[in-house]
């Protein structure tokens, strides 16, 4: 390893200062479970890494309020595990966090880094889009609101310039909503899922109001399918709507060949995958 | 090193048999275990390697002229430098036909080219980066039968080794890329298949897989004129002494191998891998030199063989076998590694444990420009149970037999000759069919499932011969206060070897196993051993631990009778020193050797009256749940059933068996290198995954059958990897079971699945 800085500031303003808008080499470090990956394998070298480790402490806490759950950046993964506030507001959160990895790494591996490293197999990242969450983002010029699915543009890639930092994620109350994920792997059990699929639906019973459906892992972001969206919405759930949403989601979605699986066979898990994702959400109680 | 726990409440007699918890276990749970790759020498070297991105190419330049002007670098050596040192600079256990760093040719993606020494591993490895190589691409071969007859050779010339016999017709052979074609013929196969009733011809293949040891490849060398010591990772340090002895040009006992605890190996540490680079480098900088690999430059040292396989069977009007035709193809690799012992050590028992009259086989040993195969837990035998088992399994159904009324049509019994010609003795077929088919109740229905879940069962079993004729010794020492050492070299590397061989000297010596030292391997101290490889070891170092006990105790004897003890004298050890020295001084050392008798295969036909010592059994049963929406595969139960004879340490046996079926799943359901123009696309653990606990199927059973091996030392025969032969085909023979479709190369993952399933179906999935 090459040497480099390790900046440690005290606040998130003099971390966005120590950025670089211009520099790649420089960037901020959160948990370091995914950079310290990226460095070990030679293809990150930083001169500067801009640490958040000692940033105001509000930015590693979860608040509660009447619109929702405010969560610090910093907030480690197992600490958003272990939080009966998000278990309240969206057990699916809490769910999906038990097959997160391991607990060596939701202990040390942090929200804002869960979001920014836009892996596209990432588990979090589907499941808060499809609860409608967003995000405060802080950069030289003050803060700004983006909501996640507007976050990632491709493979690794986000709308962040390299100076803003994300501060906060909000989601939105739940009421009535009903949520799953499904994390579905073709290798090992604990490996890279082939495919996510996360859906978060507005229903009275079988009757859906409206739906969001977010695919991930199979294609090179995580994103919403309207089309799916439509074919389910308004609609008493039967085996006749899900094929169609199914299908739906089948042609819109824009799937990547890799070691895990063909672009045809990720087609089919999404297929099937939309309609078990429905039937668990619908099982699963309103949040 | 063992330590000795619980000496007071050990049990004294009765050693053999018994669950002696693993002597070095508390040294590894705490951390104080030795281990190569941790290991530091003041004033070592780290070693960073720059390796080929080409598959096969000549070498145009290597200009490592920035890599040298980084600071803190100490030498970027190439193999012009290497020459210097040492003139033939060739290594390997069956041909010489790998060079210390790339010679003019590279012939696999990763190959090392050029190595960089640094105090700082870190330097070193940002040094590599600044290696700059041009090559002349040339066509490479990747598949092991068009290696058969393409054009494009990866050696110009072949180089074996001499050191067996059966490959010297192949000295200086050009234009080709076969390093050795196995043969046995027994009857005549043409005319048997033309009288048949039903002929069947399948291919099966198998993808590159690999061992990864949990601890990488690591090696240090330590060079002065007046000897050299390597501390390496070895799972073979008699042959490692041998081989560096020769790159050397010097005798064996200048020449000192040490191996501490291993972090696994399975075949990967066998022979010679980083030594006699480390060597060179060492001789090179004249200071200790550290190699080590990391988990991603693992899939660049050595693999397993990828494997085609085309068998054909006769089958008469009764269902009986009565000819079987097998061709077996192996994917070397770029260099020979232990391939040609693979090929036709496994390729004798290549048409099963079946009573068959006229069989045919052909095994060849193949070059390709891949990283190189070698041994991997079963010496090639997981891939043609994969085959044969397969087959025998789409007979009885296309014949609308029972596969286990099949199977037992056709066993090989005890008493009638093996293809080979070996007669079979303490072969437990039988037992372990019978055991097999009570444990999977297929005498019962089983629930077949409901809606998209397919439920389905299977079985395999199969015979393995042992690596033949290999040599081991052993040496007990009692000292004067009666405490015993054992100094063998059988490697530990997690298999639990050092707690057996302690349980058989605490047997014929009347002592607890855990008051036995077991001696650290290091060439200089403990004696000759072939390697710790193949499941040789229990049997041919335990007969060797045993002689040498065995030969203390005799020796003990008649010190009691010299110093006047009446016979059958009580007199503990301590006072009988006293007696003989006047003080507590002295040793006793007994020796003992191990060395099976043989017969050699004839050339030509392969057939041999003895061609192992003994025989391993195996037979392993899967419950499948199909998921025939996605292809997924549940694995609700596996059983393995093994002949090991009597069990010298029952938990040891049962960890061995579950460990190694395991790790046969990870080969059959996922695991696979993926590879793109010669380069491996998957070379971390991020993209390779292996099991972990929870792809470990809902009921496991890790089962031996009630028998002793009557020429094995008190009974017993090796276990390592017996139970990795069944568990591919027991698991596609249940998704056949379950849903009708066949897998005919593995892994058996779920696209697989899915793909046979809409074939059936009549609705095939794209190809994009
Ligand atoms: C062994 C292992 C297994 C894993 N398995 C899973 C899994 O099953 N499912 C899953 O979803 N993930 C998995 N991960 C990935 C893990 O979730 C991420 O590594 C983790 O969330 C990253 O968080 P971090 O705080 O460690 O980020 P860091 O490594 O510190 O940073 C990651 C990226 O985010 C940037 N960054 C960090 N914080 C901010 C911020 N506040 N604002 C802007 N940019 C920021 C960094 O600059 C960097 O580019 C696994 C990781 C490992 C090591």
């Amino acid at each position: 390893m090459i040497p480099f800085e390790l900046a440690e500031p005290k606040s998130l303003t003099e971390a966005i200062k120590l950025l670089a808008p211009d520099d790649a080499m420089v960037r901020p470090i959160a948990g370091g479970t995914a950079l310290m990956l990226m460095m070990k394998a030679g293809v990150f070298h930083p001169t500067r890494l801009v640490s958040l480790g000692k940033i105001e402490k509000k930015y590693s806490g979860i608040a509660a309020g009447k619109d929702g759950l405010r969560i610090g950046a910093m907030t480690t993964l197992s600490a958003l595990e272990q939080s009966l506030d998000m278990k309240k507001l969206a057990p699916v959160i809490t769910r999906t966090l038990r097959t997160l990895s391991n607990v060596r790494v939701r202990n040390v591996a942090t929200v804002g880094g869960a979001l920014a490293h836009a892996d596209p197999h990432m588990d979090l990242p589907p499941v808060l889009i499809a609860l409608g969450a967003s995000m405060s983002i802080a950069g030289p010029s003050g803060e700004r609101e983006l909501a996640v699915e507007d976050l990632f543009t491709g493979y690794y890639e986000t709308v962040l310039q390299k100076n803003e930092l994300i501060a906060e994620v909000r989601v939105p109350s739940q009421d009535g909503t009903r949520a799953a994920y499904m994390k579905v792997t073709t290798g090992s059990a604990d490996d890279w899922p082939a495919l996510g699929v996360a859906v978060a639906l507005q229903s009275d019973g079988n009757a859906v109001k409206s739906a969001r459906v977010v695919v991930s892992a199979a294609t090179s972001k995580a994103m919403r399918l309207p089309g799916a969206e439509a074919a389910l919405a308004g609609q008493r759930i039967d085996d006749k709507i899900l094929a169609r949403a199914g299908e739906a989601a089948a042609n819109e979605a824009d799937f990547i060949a890799d070691v895990r699986g063909s672009v045809s066979y990720k087609r089919e898990l999404l297929r099937v995958y939309i309609g078990r994702a429905v039937r668990a959400a619908l099982e699963s109680g309103a949040h | 090193m063992a330590t000795i726990t619980d000496q007071g409440t050990a049990k004294v007699g009765a050693q053999v048999g018994r669950s002696v918890p693993r002597l070095e276990g508390r040294d590894k749970v705490t951390g104080r275990a030795e281990y190569t790759h941790t290991m530091r020498l003041s004033g070592m070297l780290h070693v960073k390697l720059f390796r080929s991105t080409v598959a096969h190419g000549r070498i145009k330049s290597v200009d490592t002229s920035a890599a040298k002007k980084l600071p803190g670098v100490a030498h970027v050596v190439t193999i012009e430098d290497v020459r210097k040192v040492i003139p033939d600079p060739y290594y390997g256990p069956a041909f010489h036909d790998q060079p210390i760093l790339a010679d003019g040719k590279v012939r696999f993606v990763g190959e090392p080219v050029a190595a960089v020494l640094a105090a700082d591993p870190h330097v070193a490895e940002q040094a590599a980066q600044l290696i700059v190589a041009e090559y002349e691409e040339l066509p490479a071969v990747y598949d092991e039968v068009e290696a058969l007859t393409s054009k494009v050779h990866v050696h110009d010339v072949l180089k074996p080794a001499g050191t067996f016999a059966d490959l010297k017709h192949l000295k200086d052979a050009k234009g080709t890329n076969l390093a050795l074609d196995y043969r046995l013929r027994r009857g005549d196969v043409d005319k048997a298949f033309a009288s048949a009733a039903h002929v069947f011809e399948h291919e099966f293949r198998t993808q590159k897989v690999l061992h990864l040891s949990f601890e990488p490849h690591a090696t240090i060398a330590d060079y002065k004129d007046s000897g050299v010591t390597l501390h390496t990772a070895s799972q073979g340090p008699s042959f490692v002494r041998t081989e560096i002895a020769r790159l050397l040009g010097w005798p064996e006992n200048k020449v000192r191998i040490k191996v501490p605890y291993l972090g696994s190996g399975y075949g990967s540490k066998l022979y010679i891998k980083l030594e006699a680079l480390a060597l060179a480098l060492s001789m090179i900088a004249r200071l200790p030199v550290k190699v080590a690999l990391t988990m991603e430059e693992m899939f660049y040292q050595i693999t397993k063989h990828p494997s085609t396989f085309r068998i054909k069977s006769g089958v008469d009007k009764d269902g009986k076998i009565i000819a079987r035709k097998c061709e077996v193809y192996w994917n070397g690799g770029a260099y020979a590694d232990i391939g040609p012992r693979v090929t036709q050590k496994s390729g004798l028992t290549a048409s099963g444990p079946y009573d068959i009259d006229n069989v045919w086989i052909d095994s060849y040993a193949l070059y390709t420009n891949m990283t190189p195969a070698g041994a991997l837990r079963g010496f090639g035998v997981p891939q043609l149970v994969w085959a044969y088992e397969s087959h025998t399994d789409m007979i009885a159904r296309a014949l609308k037999i029972d596969a286990v009324e099949f199977r037992r049509k056709n066993l090989l019994r005890e008493g009638r000759p093996h293809p080979t010609g070996t007669v079979l003795k303490d072969a437990a077929i039988e037992k372990v069919l019978d055991r097999l088919v009570e444990r999977i109740n297929w005498k019962q229905p089983m629930d077949r499932g409901t809606g998209v879940v397919r439920r389905g069962r299977g079985l395999g079993i199969a015979i393995k011969a042992v690596i033949s004729p290999t040599t081991s010794v052993a040496i007990v020492n009692v000292s004067a206060d009666g405490s015993v050492a054992l100094y063998c070299g059988t490697i530990d590397m997690g298999q639990g070897s050092d707690t057996a061989m302690a349980q058989m000297v605490g047997e014929v010596l009347n002592m607890p196993a855990e008051s036995v030292r077991v001696v650290q391997r290091d060439t200089d101290v403990t004696p000759y051993d072939m390697g710790t490889l193949g499941s040789r070891s229990l049997f041919h170092m335990g007969h060797a631990v045993r002689r040498a006990a065995e030969d203390a105790q005799e020796k003990l004897k008649a010190l009691a009778c010299e110093v006047g003890e009446p016979e059958g004298s009580n007199i503990p050890i301590p006072a009988l020193f006293v007696k003989k020295y006047g003080m507590q001084a002295g040793n006793v050392i007994g020796t003992g050797i191990y060395k099976p008798d043989y017969v050699p295969p004839a050339p030509g036909t392969g057939l041999s009256s003895n061609v192992t010592p003994f025989w391993m059994i195996s037979g392993a049963g899967a419950e499948v749940e199909v998921d025939t929406e996605t292809g997924h595969i549940k694995i609700a139960k596996l059983i393995s059933v093994l002949d090991i004879g009597k069990s010298i340490n029952p938990k040891i046996v049962e960890t061995q068996i579950s460990g190694a079926a395991l790790m046969q799943l990870g080969f059959t359901m996922f695991e696979k290198m993926h590879l793109d123009g010669g380069q491996v696309t998957n070379a971390s653990l991020a993209d390779y995954k292996i099991p972990g606990f929870h792809d470990v199927p809902t009921a496991m059973e890790n089962l031996t059958v009630d028998v002793t091996q009557s020429n094995g030392p008190f009974g017993a025969k090796g276990v390592g990897e017996v139970s990795t032969f069944c568990v591919s085909p027991a698991i596609a023979n249940a998704i056949d079971d379950a849903v009708g479709v066949r897998l005919m190369e593995l892994p058996l993952n779920p696209e697989s699945v899915l793909r046979a399933l809409r074939v059936k179906a009549g609705k095939p999935l794209g190809d994009e």
